[in-house]
C-alpha cells in the first residue's frame, strides 16, 4: 500500500468535492464535439469557454482539409522519433515556416508543447556548472524541464526584473552557463510578462533568455507574434518555444532561436529524440493554421473584441479578476470550496470553464478560469454572461448571510 | 545542532514568523515541523516561503534543495549551510 500513501491528502479533497454535486471537475467528458466552441456533456449541450482554443480554428476549412490530405498522403502516424524515421518533408517545411514566420533562423519541432519546454532546457542546461532562472509562476514543463536537466535552478519573483537581477548577481565564479525562463502570458491568471526589462536583466548578467510563447502566439502582438512583439523586442529573445495545442488548433510543440547551435539540440534532448514525432495530420493542420494566421488577422481581431466584451461584463458583475482584459479571464473565487461550487453552478447552467485551485495556480488562489474562442459567437457570450450574472447574484446573496 | 538552542536562532523564528499564517491548525512549530505532512502547505507554497526567506538573507536557495526538504529543521540548516557558502 505505501506507494499509493502519498495520494491520500489529494484523493480525500476529489472524493469530497465529488461527492458535493456528483461531477467531477478534473474528469469532464465531452461526449459529443459540437463545434469548436459546443459539446454535448451528461447528454446536454452546453458553451466551450476552457479550452484554449484561442483563434477558434480546430474545425476551420484550411486546417481540416490538409489534415485529411496529409492522412491520405503520408498515413496516420511516423511510427517513429524526429531522430530516426520520423522527420518527414512536411516537419521540416514546418520548421522552415514557423522560423520565417518568427523572425528566427533556426525552428525545431517537438511531439507536444510540454516536450518543447522539457527537450529545450533539459538539453540546454546541465549540472554542476549551469544554472537555470525561472519565474515562480511558470508552467509545470518549466519545471519539469529543469528536473530533467538537474542542473541548479532558482526561482525569481513573478514579473519581477529586480529579482532576477539579484537573484543573478548573486551567482558564483564557477557558474558557466545560465538560461532565464520565462512565459509571455501566463496561462492561470493571463498576466502578461515584461519581456523586455526580463531579456535586458538576463543579457546583462550574460544570461540566455528562453521565453515561453504558448499562449500568447497568435494572439499577441500586431501580427501575431507574441508578447515579444507586442512589447517590440522580438528577435532579443534567445529561445522562443511555443505549442501547436492553442492557437495552431492541432497538437506539437516548437523551439525558435538565431543560434546555430539550437541544432545540437536534435541530438542531445531526450524528449526530441525518444517519442514519436507529431502525426502527418497534426502537422499539416499546425502549417494550415499557421499559413492562415499569417495572412488573415481577423481571427485575432474577433478574439479580442469577444475578450474585451467578456471583461467588461465580469468587472461590472464585481468579479476580481486576475488581469487585463485578454485570452484568458481568471476570477479569483474565496476558496477552493466556493470556486468549486461555483464552477459547479456554471456547467448547470451550460458553461464549461476551468477550475484551478493550489498548487496549480499563483499565490494559492481558486480561480474560474475562463479563454475566450474568435470562434465564440454573439449567443456564445449571451450563455456565458448570463450563466456568470446568475452567479454572482448567488455569491452575493452567500456574502450576506455568511 | 551544534548547541543552537531553537529559541535563540534567528533563523528558527525568522521561518516560525513566516509559516505561522499558513498555521491553519495552530500546532506548535519546531525544528521536527514537517512542512507538508505536519502543516498540510503544498509544495508550491513551500516554494514561496522560501522565496521571502532568500531575499530576507539575500541568498538563493536552488529549488532541488528545497524539494529534498521535509522538516523546518533542514530548513534552517539549509539556509545556515547557504549563508556560510555564499557570504
Amino acid at each position: 500500500m505505501s506507494l499509493f500513501d502519498k495520494f491520500q491528502n489529494t484523493a480525500v479533497l476529489y472524493k469530497s468535492l465529488l461527492e458535493s454535486t456528483g461531477r467531477d471537475p478534473f474528469g469532464v467528458s465531452m461526449d459529443e464535439m459540437r463545434g469548436p466552441t459546443r459539446a454535448i456533456v451528461e447528454g446536454k449541450e452546453i458553451v466551450l469557454a476552457g479550452t484554449n482554443n484561442y483563434l477558434g480554428m480546430t474545425y476551420h476549412d484550411d486546417a481540416v482539409t490538409a489534415a485529411k490530405d496529409a492522412i491520405d498522403s503520408d498515413g496516420t502516424g511516423t511510427t517513429g522519433s524526429r531522430f530516426a524515421n520520423g522527420t518527414y518533408a512536411a516537419h521540416r517545411q514546418l520548421e522552415e515556416d514557423l522560423a520565417a514566420f518568427l523572425g528566427f533562423k533556426h525552428c525545431m519541432v517537438f511531439s507536444t508543447g510540454y516536450q518543447a519546454n522539457l527537450g529545450a532546457i533539459s538539453a540546454l542546461a546541465a549540472p554542476p556548472h549551469d544554472v537555470i532562472l525561472i519565474d515562480a509562476d511558470c508552467h509545470a514543463c518549466i519545471y519539469d524541464g529543469c528536473q530533467l536537466s538537474g542542473a541548479e535552478t532558482i526561482r525569481f519573483r513573478h514579473n519581477d526584473p529586480e529579482s532576477l537581477d539579484k537573484r543573478l548577481s548573486r551567482l558564483g565564479d564557477d557558474v558557466k552557463g545560465k538560461l532565464v525562463c520565462f512565459e509571455g502570458m501566463y496561462s492561470m491568471f493571463g498576466d502578461t510578462a515584461p519581456v523586455k526589462e526580463l531579456v535586458e536583466v538576463a543579457h546583462k548578467h550574460g544570461a540566455m533568455a528562453l521565453l515561453d510563447e504558448a499562449h500568447s502566439f497568435g494572439v499577441y502582438g500586431d501580427s501575431g507574434r507574441g508578447v515579444c512583439e507586442a512589447q517590440g523586442v522580438q528577435g532579443d529573445v534567445d529561445f522562443y518555444s511555443g505549442t501547436f495545442s492553442k492557437s495552431l488548433a492541432s497538437i506539437g510543440g516548437f523551439v525558435a532561436s538565431n543560434h546555430p547551435e539550437l541544432e545540437y539540440l536534435r541530438f542531445s534532448s531526450r524528449p526530441y529524440m525518444f517519442t514519436a514525432s507529431p502525426s502527418p495530420a497534426n502537422v499539416a493542420a499546425a502549417s494550415a493554421a499557421l499559413a492562415k494566421i499569417s495572412s488573415d488577422g481577423s481571427m485575432r481581431q474577433s478574439l479580442w473584441d469577444n475578450a474585451r466584451r467578456i471583461h467588461a461584463a465580469f468587472t461590472q458583475l464585481g468579479f476580481d479578476l486576475c488581469a487585463e482584459a485578454g485570452p484568458v479571464i481568471a476570477a479569483k473565487l474565496a476558496n477552493k470550496e466556493e470556486a468549486f461550487v461555483a464552477w459547479n453552478f456554471l456547467m448547470e447552467n451550460g458553461v464549461y470553464v476551468n477550475l484551478a485551485i493550489p498548487p496549480g495556480t499563483p499565490n494559492a488562489t481558486s480561480i474560474l478560469r475562463l479563454s475566450v474562442s474568435a470562434a465564440h459567437t454573439a449567443e456564445d457570450l449571451d450563455i456565458v454572461v448570463n450563466a456568470y450574472t446568475a452567479l454572482a447574484a448567488i455569491l452575493a446573496k452567500e456574502t450576506v448571510s455568511a | 545542532m551544534s548547541g543552537i538552542q531553537e529559541d535563540d536562532d534567528l533563523v528558527f523564528h525568522k521561518i516560525s514568523s513566516l509559516l505561522e499564517p499558513l498555521n491553519d491548525k495552530g500546532i506548535k512549530l519546531t525544528r521536527e515541523t514537517d512542512l507538508i505532512a505536519d502543516l498540510e502547505i503544498d509544495s508550491v507554497s513551500v516554494l514561496d516561503i522560501v522565496m521571502d526567506i532568500e531575499d530576507n538573507y539575500d541568498i538563493s536557495i536552488p529549488v532541488n534543495t528545497i524539494s529534498e526538504i521535509k522538516t523546518i529543521g533542514e530548513l534552517v540548516d539549509a539556509i545556515h549551510a547557504i549563508k556560510k557558502e555564499q557570504s
